[in-house]
């Protein structure tokens, strides 16, 4: 036993004098860096299986990430592949590098008792001692490096041994055994603060919070599994002078001509050829079709017409066109059809390039996509809040004066109404005196021969002088629309477009302008004086909005097309959001998730659930209240303002910071506790083979 | 930079040593007897955030917008899928990192994470990000977000280096890339409908001239290099508003029409409302009603959550204090 022990010793001498860099425990050779000194220390091969499994399982029981240690071809080589890149990576190391050097500083300490004469502050000169006697030995030497290894070690053996016994001091005397049990103690409470408290201090305040998401189903949203869309459009089908069966009959003929061949069409005609007695909210919902069918021998007419305040479609059928009574139903069909057909188009236009893309949307064809695209590209993104701000820019110093307020009472406020059911709309006023041209645009021309004061095309987009015009884009939250009403001098009046002759242009996503060309020079502009810019400036509103030109005829169908566009557009951005934060949770790890993050992710997965419900019933205006505070539970979870706190440390760092940190406290702590065990081992294996 | 205490010309930063346009603005140090009443003024740039508000984090918050709800809408990028970003930093680097400061840095990972938070919630159409320090070729690398057209001025353990110092300032005031990306602006792109391409731009860096090596990565952007050379400089350096013209009097006939109509839908609907109101439809109803109590109880729950959480966070340090201090009387007992 003893014998083994030494040979050991020998071997590690053997290496610290091919390696004299490597003395004490510091490295200061060609691989300067605290692993190198451990590995070279560590990787003979006797040495490296003991020390791996022992300290291998130690360094694994905090994380449950076994670190891999190889010898390389050169024996005091190591390669340490250690899991630097898992979670917890950086504690595996550190605890790892602490058990290291507090394993080599207890071997040094064990040597140096085991070899028993040699007190640690005689090492050097034994040392040297040793290498010498090698050195004056040359049959020795020859035995070490030709020879197999046992003779030579024995022969380095003996050597020790003799040269050992010719220096020997007396040992110094030995503690009581109360000492020691003492000591045992001390080491031993230490060590349950550090494992009890220490070590759970620290993964506690070093971890961040998650607040688990239910991830699963804000992917299935994301992904449009969670919510099949279906759009169902309510038609109330009415003819004057028609018995219930008739209507009835009539009905059922145009059911299947309505919904084609396409049975999996999320688009569907419901046909309800009952009087509304089934409350406001579905009687409102429904379309109105009115069929007056004249059976006079000369009537040949057939007129639709839309009506622009309500959602009535009327029809006026005369039985004497050639296809008489057979043709009525397939007319009807292609009559509510073709009111319905760009609701549609606009729908499949909205889905295409989601995950809730329709199969067949081979419907629009290029030029509708185009229209559709710009329609797009001018109207704001949704906002459940818009800012209206009409501001009177003058030139010079008069009009100083309008009559804003009746003006907007009478041409605008009927609109916001109307749009008040998809947002909320406030509206501000200004009046601006002095107010300069933009520097950055070239000074409008005056043309002889029409006697107008032309603004050339180019110039237009740089109209409006941000810098010094108080049109601040932030009041609240919410988007802000700009309408400008410009008044020029009366020397610089009339101000035209110098291409089209008009006087008012639409900024896409900002806002609408007009001139104002009035021949009248009041200081005070009166309600008449603003009528058209105020019509101009509704229908430029409606482009911003976004609302639907078709039907041109009805503004009724044409705002509820724009809630049922809204609603779905909500749905989806809603869905989108929601997967674009469980990606999120998962690529960044490090970031923390607070609980209001995922209270808000289950309000917006709870009201797109009814969201959805509501529009596949036909309740679009239920199915957008449900949609926005969906959409606004996402954005507020995704947009958490706490979520930003924590960035990326690379693993490197962690490491460079933890070392010094807990390195000096942690190494005589590990130290004593190995060579207490150390300790404890020998006194056992003395009982057992004494 | 402007209100340093240092600048020999408060209130004004310059590009150039010839002080010829102030990128401050000069309001604020107009006629002071500095010589510089013949200065160009730009009629104020804004600076949204200066001074101390330029850190890291701000910096991030900024691009992922996670602000708190009352934060001004004119501070923050309110951007869409349909908007093209300019991303252009200049300042001290090293490996893979941007100081901000003198105190802080942003780093490679930070930067691409900020990237790919803004593609998940889709806030960008395309990202120009240009890149003047030293090193500036390693923040790039790490960036994994699709129709990002990224560019840095120097390659990895290349320096960038300034262009020219004033010496009435006492520092250099523009660096060479920046100042040879402002000279093809202002020589190539001189009208709001130039056609010159981001390939254009790229081509024209000298690495002589600049004496570093520009290093570009086309590969995020969609359609590989060829598309993201056929991007109009414009795109991302030009607010270009196109302009839609309108207004002839058939439309406003027809929106008097559609205005009287408004006016009794209104009426109607109003009629219709109080009716309904009368009569409350059961469907809408009970939706509310079974929504109402439920939203409430959350909201409690969160409350009470995280009152509960912040108590016995405080528990549980007392606790660990209290059983370090037993610990410590318990080896002070041992030593005796």
């Amino acid at each position: 036993m003893r014998v083994m022990k030494e040979k050991e010793i020998k071997q590690t001498r053997e290496e610290q004098t091919n390696q004299p860099a490597l003395i004490n425990g510091h490295a200061h050779g060609p691989r300067v860096s605290v692993l190198a000194s451990a590995c070279a220390f560590t990787c003979q091969r006797e040495h490296v299986k003991e020390l791996q499994s022992r300290i291998l399982s130690l360094a694994s029981a905090f994380s449950g990430h076994v670190p891999v240690a190889s010898c390389g071809a050169d024996a005091s080589d190591a390669i340490f592949v250690l899991p630097l890149g898992e979670p917890c990576g950086h504690r595996v190391v550190v605890v790892w590098l602490v058990l290291l050097a507090a394993w080599r500083n207890a071997e040094a300490h064990y040597h140096d008792r085991s070899v028993g004469s040699l007190g640690r502050n005689f090492r050097p000169s034994t040392l040297k001692q040793a290498t010498t006697s090698a050195g004056q030995n040359p049959s020795t030497a020859a035995g070490n490096t030709g020879m197999d290894e046992a003779n030579g070690n024995k022969a380095a053996v003996a050597d020790i041994q003799s040269s050992a016994a010719g220096t020997a001091k007396p040992e110094p005397p030995s503690e009581s055994q109360s000492l020691l049990r003492t000591r045992r103690w001390i080491v031993l409470s230490f060590w349950a603060i550090v494992v009890c408290f220490g070590l759970p201090h620290w993964l506690w305040t070093t971890s961040t919070y998650r607040a688990s998401l239910p991830l699963e189903q804000m992917n299935n949203w994301a992904e449009g599994k969670a919510c099949q869309l279906y759009f169902p459009f309510n038609i109330r089908l009415g003819v004057q002078g028609w018995s219930q069966g008739e209507v009835d009959q009539l009905a059922e003929q145009v059911r299947p001509l309505l919904d084609g061949t396409d049975k999996q069409s999320p688009f569907a005609f419901l046909i309800d050829t009952h009087e509304s007695d089934c409350g406001y909210a579905q009687a409102d919902e429904a379309v109105a079709v009115s069929l007056a069918v004249n059976d006079g021998r000369n009537a040949h007419e057939h007129i639709s017409s839309l009506e622009s305040w309500s959602s009535t479609l009327s029809l006026r059928y005369g039985l004497a066109r050639p296809k008489g009574r057979d043709g009525l139903a397939r007319w009807v069909a292609d009559e509510v059809r073709e009111v319905f057909q760009p609701q549609i188009e606009s729908l499949i236009h909205l889905l295409s390039g989601t995950p809730f893309a329709l199969e067949r949307t081979a419907l629009t064809t290029a030029a509708t996509q185009a229209k559709l695209d710009a329609r797009n590209t001018r109207a704001f993104k949704y906002a459940s809040t818009y800012h209206l701000t009409f501001s009177l820019f003058v030139s010079g110093s008069s009009p100083a004066a309008w009559e804003i307020e009746e003006a907007l009472h009478d041409y605008l406020e009927p609109l916001i109404d109307a749009l008040k059911a998809i947002s909320n709309i406030t509206v501000d006023t200004q009046v601006q005196l002095h107010a300069s041209f933009s520097p950055s645009i070239a000074c409008p021309v005056y043309d002889k021969s029409s006697k107008e004061w032309k603004l050339r095309k180019e110039d237009l987009s740089g109209f409006i002088n941000a810098a010094e015009w108080p049109l601040s884009p932030s009041i609240g939250s919410g988007p802000t629309i700009n309408f400008v009403l410009y008044a020029p001098t009366p020397t610089q009046s009339p101000l035209v477009i110098a291409e089209t002759g008009g006087s008012s242009w639409l900024v896409p996503q900002w806002g609408g302008v007009a001139i104002l060309n009035s021949q009248t020079h009041t200081t005070r502009l009166s309600k008449a004086d603003l009528e058209p810019t105020m019509l101009t400036f509704a229908d430029q509103l409606t482009s911003l909005i976004g609302l639907p030109a078709e039907p041109a005829q009805s503004l009724a169908l044409r705002l509820k097309a724009l809630s049922r566009e809204r609603a779905t557009s909500l749905i989806l951005s809603s869905s989108s959001t929601l997967g674009a934060l469980s990606r999120l949770t998962l690529k960044l790890t490090s970031i923390a998730i607070p609980d209001t993050v995922a209270a808000s992710v289950q309000t917006s997965l709870d009201h797109l659930t009814l969201a959805c419900s509501d529009l596949k019933a036909g309740r679009y205006e239920s199915a957008l209240t449900h949609a926005r505070t969906a959409d606004e539970a996402s954005e507020k979870a995704f947009f958490e303002p706490s979520m930003v706190g924590q960035v990326y440390f690379p693993d490197e760092h962690k490491v460079a910071v933890y070392v010094p940190l807990l390195g000096p406290m942690a190494v005589p702590l590990v130290m004593i506790g190995l060579k207490e065990l150390v300790k404890f081992r020998d006194a056992r294996r003395k009982v057992k083979t004494g | 930079m402007a209100c340093n205490p240092r600048n020999t010309f408060p209130g004004a930063v310059f590009n150039s040593r010839e002080r010829s346009v102030d990128l401050y603005d000069g309001v604020f140090g107009a006629g002071d007897g500095l010589g510089l009443e013949d200065v160009q003024r730009n009629g104020g740039i804004e600076v949204d955030y200066r001074g101390n508000e330029v850190t890291v984090e701000t910096f991030i918050r900024l691009l992922t917008d996670r602000f708190p709800s009352s934060y001004p809408r004119s501070k923050r990028l309110v951007t869409d899928e349909r908007s093209n970003i300019l991303i252009y930093m200049t300042g001290h680097g090293g490996n893979e990192f941007l100081k901000f400061q003198d105190s802080e840095e942003i780093g490679a990972v930070d930067l691409a994470d900020a990237f790919e938070q803004m593609h998940e919630k889709r806030r960008y159409n395309s990202i120009l990000f240009l890149v003047d320090t030293c090193q500036a070729g390693t923040l790039l690398p790490s960036l994994r977000s699709p129709n990002i057209i990224a560019a840095g001025s120097s390659k990895k353990d290349q320096s960038s280096y300034s262009h020219h110092a004033d010496q009435d300032i006492g520092i250099a005031v523009i660096d060479r890339w920046t100042y040879y990306n402002l000279e093809f602006l202002e020589r190539e792109v001189t009208s709001t409908s130039s056609n010159k391409t981001i390939g254009q731009l790229f081509d024209s860096y000298d690495p002589l001239l600049v004496h570093s090596d520009t290093e570009v990565r086309y590969d995020l952007f969609e359609g590989g290099a060829q598309k993201a050379r056929e991007r109009r400089v414009l795109d991302f350096f030009g607010n270009v508003q196109a302009v839609e013209m309108g207004g002839d009097t058939e439309e406003e006939q027809q929106w008097r029409e559609d205005l009287v109509g408004l006016k009794r839908l209104i009426e109607r609907n109003m009629q219709a409302r109080e009716d309904a109101a009368l009569h409350p439809l059961l469907s809408e109803a009970t939706i509310t009603a079974a929504e109402a109590p439920l939203g409430l109880l959350k909201k409690f729950q969160v409350v009470s959550a995280k009152a509960t959480s912040g108590w016995s966070k405080g528990v549980g340090g007392a606790m660990a204090l209290v059983s370090l201090g037993v610990g410590w009387s318990m080896a002070s007992y041992f030593e005796y």
